[in-house]
């Protein structure tokens, strides 16, 4: 007869549990949701060094939720990859590259038992030269896909939900209407107005492909904006 | 293959005898999305299931069948992630084979290769084996082959084959309507409705039914 769980290390490295589970990764996700929101009410904090915003080159950006410190790992990892792949080949790293490096980055820490997998969900943004603006999410599992719309954290279910509800007739938004959309869909999880130092907002866009972290004075146009229309 | 850390193997013999990573690897397969395969007498058909968590995904970013060399194919069941990484060194040794012989890789050699390296995840130290079974498919100067490649590392021909979830529905429909001198249309047409036994919408079969028809 088989013994039980493998000697109780199944939930301390990556190996398989009976059920063909491998609880690391799962707490690697819990570790994500576990980050929390960070509040920037501490009078002694630089507030523009609170991040989870990452310009990995002049193009691509990177939104990292979960544990920081896995999270800047994974940006100084990516930025130097993503600079190799300029000179190696002579183009800029296409959005969906870098996230499947990312993701089969992760997944190694899946496998190999003496790195644990990180607590870091990481949405790659940028602009596609054959498909135009392009969405990846990548998980501690090593999973990635192209997304219309997504959400990572603690409320990330009832963003989805949100945003599905929105992209249900798949609409085609403008510039305007995708950054309301989003921070509305921030608004409605988070249950509360926030003001325009309390987010952060990164875009790219056709016509100026280049990641930019928005200014407060822009996130307040949009964050005005959308208390009109409602 | 291995980590220097870990000198010692993670896949060790249970008292009777048995690898349980290797089994609880075969769990996690039998959990993930059906696929199969069918060969017919002249092609092979491999299919899979293609449930997204969310109609949020964009579904072209995402392609579940992947292509080894021009003329060999493969799917999985199981874990995504670690099929990138077989998929990724079967492409590399089949482009070795090809530069050292100046001749396409035979399927069987591929299957074999990568076949080792699943067995040697099981054995090496500081690694778990992959949690994924795959379907290769190719056509090669012996005709149309199907393998089926287990996490152990143990392959098998087969003139169908099913994977993941429902697997025994499936093989069960496949064995009553497999005949051996099947053409490729009828046996992509078999492969279709026999996922359908576990996964499309009665909707959705109508539609592919009447497209068809």
């Amino acid at each position: 007869m088989s013994r039980g769980s493998g000697g109780g290390y199944d939930r301390h490295i990556t190996i398989f549990s009976p059920e063909g589970r491998l609880f690391q990764v799962e707490y690697a996700f819990k570790a994500v949701k576990a980050a929390g929101v960070t509040s920037i009410g501490d009078k002694l904090l630089d507030p523009t060094s609170v991040t989870h915003l990452f310009p990995i080159t002049k193009f691509l950006g990177l939104l990292a939720t979960g544990t920081t410190a896995d999270a800047r790992t994974l940006v100084q990892q990516a930025r130097n990859e993503a600079a190799e792949f300029r000179f190696k080949y002579g183009y800029e790293m296409p959005v969906d590259v870098l996230a499947k490096w990312i993701a089969d980055k992760s997944q190694v820490y899946t496998q190999h038992a003496y790195m644990r997998p990180l607590g870091v969900v990481s949405m790659v943004l940028g602009l596609d030269d054959e498909f135009g603006p392009r969405l990846f999410k990548c998980d501690p599992a090593g999973h990635f896909f192209g997304h219309k719309a997504t959400s990572a954290g603690l409320k990330e279910q009832e963003a989805i939900n949100f945003l599905e509800k929105k992209m249900k007739n798949d609409p085609s938004f403008s510039y305007e209407e995708t950054v309301q959309t989003a921070i509305s869909a921030l608004q409605s999880v988070l249950q509360e107005d926030f003001k325009a130092t309390e987010i952060e907002v990164g875009v790219v866009r056709e016509g100026n492909p280049v990641f930019r972290v928005l200014s407060t004075e822009e996130i307040d146009e949009h964050l005005t904006a959308i208390s009109e229309r409602d | 293959m291995g980590d220097s850390q870990y000198s010692f193997s993670l896949t060790t013999f249970s008292p009777s005898g048995k690898l349980v990573q290797i089994e609880h690897a075969l769990t996690a397969v039998g959990s993930g999305q059906t696929s199969l395969g069918i060969k017919a007498a002249n092609g092979v058909v491999i299919a899979t299931e293609k449930k997204l968590p969310s109609i949020l995904v964009d579904e072209t970013s995402v392609q579940k069948i992947q292509i080894l060399t021009p003329n060999i194919g493969v799917v999985y069941s199981g874990m995504g992630p670690d099929s990138r990484v077989l998929v990724r060194k079967s492409r590399k040794q089949a482009e070795q084979y090809q530069r050292l012989y100046k001749e396409p890789i035979p399927v069987t050699q591929l299957v074999r290769e990568t076949a080792a390296v699943m067995q040697e995840f099981t054995q090496s130290g500081g690694v778990r084996p992959f949690g994924v079974s795959l379907l290769v498919a190719g056509y090669d100067d012996k005709g149309p082959q199907l393998y089926q490649v287990d996490p152990s590392g143990s392959y098998f021909s087969w003139k169908a084959s099913a994977m993941g979830k429902n697997v025994s529905n499936a093989k069960a429909f496949l064995e009553k309507r497999y005949t051996d001198d099947m053409e490729i249309d009828d046996a992509v047409h078999t492969a279709i409705l026999t996922l359908k036994e576990g996964v499309l919408t009665p909707a959705e079969i109508e539609d592919y039914l009447q497209e068809v028809e």
